[in-house]
């Protein structure tokens, strides 16, 4: 038979204890922070690998995040704030998701977004109050990294955007909106 | 004779053949296997031959148990009980529906490739003055390797329509992968095995091959703890 040239007890625990401690020093420098963005050493986040472990995380959820323009005081007068409605939306990976305001007819919804870079998919649209056929008008369909603009409500109802987010990694958009309305937000 | 033997081998993997899949799935495939209807033979058959070779603790796991082993009908025999007891738990499992922790099926694999590295350096003969029979381990090993798969692929909520098809057309793609992979693992050995090295470096390799072990087997247990 076919073996080592020589078995000793003595070799046998240094190639044990050899092992585990490589094994260690992997999983910790490398393997943890990497894959569970465990970094206990430090290092990995020196060495920039706690990165995959945030953009590679699948889970992430659909989220708003409300971040309110705080009024500025400039030479003591208080300047008034230009969007009182600002949040961040996280569109998780191959996600759709809607974000609704409630606007009475004629009233105004006034609004300005922008992505994180990449566009989505987006279809701003209403649906009258009470309707429960599934119709909604259309006011805007396209795929953009941004848009602004007024909408006049034509009827009483909810009014919003669908976005679809046709990559493989999460797209935050920042909306900022003014008028008269009521945030229902996301659907 | 041998060829008698060696034939019926062939048989019972062709009918039993095996396998696991339990890590990497990737989301093609995820796709491919949660919307497919019916039977699909072929597709089931580069699955099982993917998982095969893209798997490298089935990779260790077989570098750990035909390390000493030089003779074909040994390699023949042992991997053949490997896959006996990997296609009678994944077929077990599926068709049972018996479900249990990816992580920890996984960190069992893991610590088979620990176990079959210790055996390489002659720790049981060490330690216990006798070696525990490695086809009763390979064997064993082999179910749990199974399970791994069996868990897996049921996460999936697989059609029940031609299940048994599906499942068979993927564990000789397995077997066709585990062929492969064999085929060029010993093609290297061959060559090293020639060299005095192979000899010199067998304690450093089956060294390096408890490391994976221990490597897999942290990574194992800290998804498992993390994800409770």
């Amino acid at each position: 038979m076919n073996t080592l040239p020589t078995a000793s007890i003595k070799s046998l625990i240094i190639s044990c204890i050899i092992s585990i401690v490589l094994a260690i020093v992997i999983l910790l420098i490398a393997i943890l922070p990497a894959e569970f963005n465990i970094d206990p050493t430090g290092l990995g986040k020196k060495l920039g690998l706690t990165v995959l472990a945030q953009t590679s995380n699948e889970s992430v959820k659909a989220a708003v995040i409300s971040c309110p323009e705080v009024a500025k005081a400039t030479d003591g007068k208080t300047e008034a704030v230009a969007w009182p409605d600002s949040v961040m939306i996280t569109v998780p990976a191959r996600k759709g998701l809607e974000y609704k305001f409630h606007v009475d007819k004629g009233n105004k919804l006034e609004f300005v977004w922008k992505t994180d870079g990449a566009a989505l998919y987006f279809d701003f649209h209403g649906e009258p109050q009470g309707n429960t056929t599934g119709y909604f008008k259309s006011f805007k369909e396209s795929t953009l990294s941004e848009s602004s603009g007024t909408l006049k409500a034509p009827f009483t109802g909810s009014h919003g955007w669908y976005w679809e987010n046709k990559t493989n990694h999460a797209v935050v958009i920042h909306l900022k909106t003014r008028g008269q309305y009521k945030i229902k937000g996301l659907m | 004779m041998i060829l008698t033997k060696n034939s019926l081998f062939t048989l019972l993997l062709l009918v039993f053949s095996s396998s696991c899949f339990a890590h990497g799935v990737d989301s093609n495939t995820e796709h491919f296997l949660t919307t497919n209807e019916g039977s699909a033979i072929v597709p089931f058959l580069y699955i099982g031959a993917k998982h095969m070779i893209t798997g490298y603790d089935h990779l260790l796991f077989l570098v750990g148990v035909i390390f000493f082993l030089f003779r074909t009908r040994d390699i023949l025999i042992y991997v053949s009980l490997f896959t006996l007891g990997h296609s009678f738990t994944l077929l077990l499992g599926v068709l049972a529906q018996i479900n249990m922790n990816v992580y920890l099926i996984d960190a069992v694999i893991a610590f088979s490739i620990i176990y079959k590295g210790f055996d390489n350096l002659h720790g049981f003969k060490l330690l216990l003055g006798k070696e525990p029979s490695t086809k009763i381990a390979v064997l064993i090993f082999g179910l749990f390797h199974g399970f791994g798969l069996a868990t897996k692929l049921q996460d999936f909520d697989l059609p029940q329509e031609n299940l048994i098809s599906n499942m068979i057309a993927f564990n000789v793609g397995v077997e066709i992968g585990q062929c492969i992979a064999l085929l060029f693992v010993l093609t290297l050995l061959g060559f090293w095995r020639r060299h005095k090295s192979y000899f010199a470096f067998a304690r450093t390799s089956n060294t390096l091959l408890m490391t994976g072990g221990f490597v897999l087997l942290g990574y194992q247990l800290t998804g498992y703890f993390t994800t409770l």
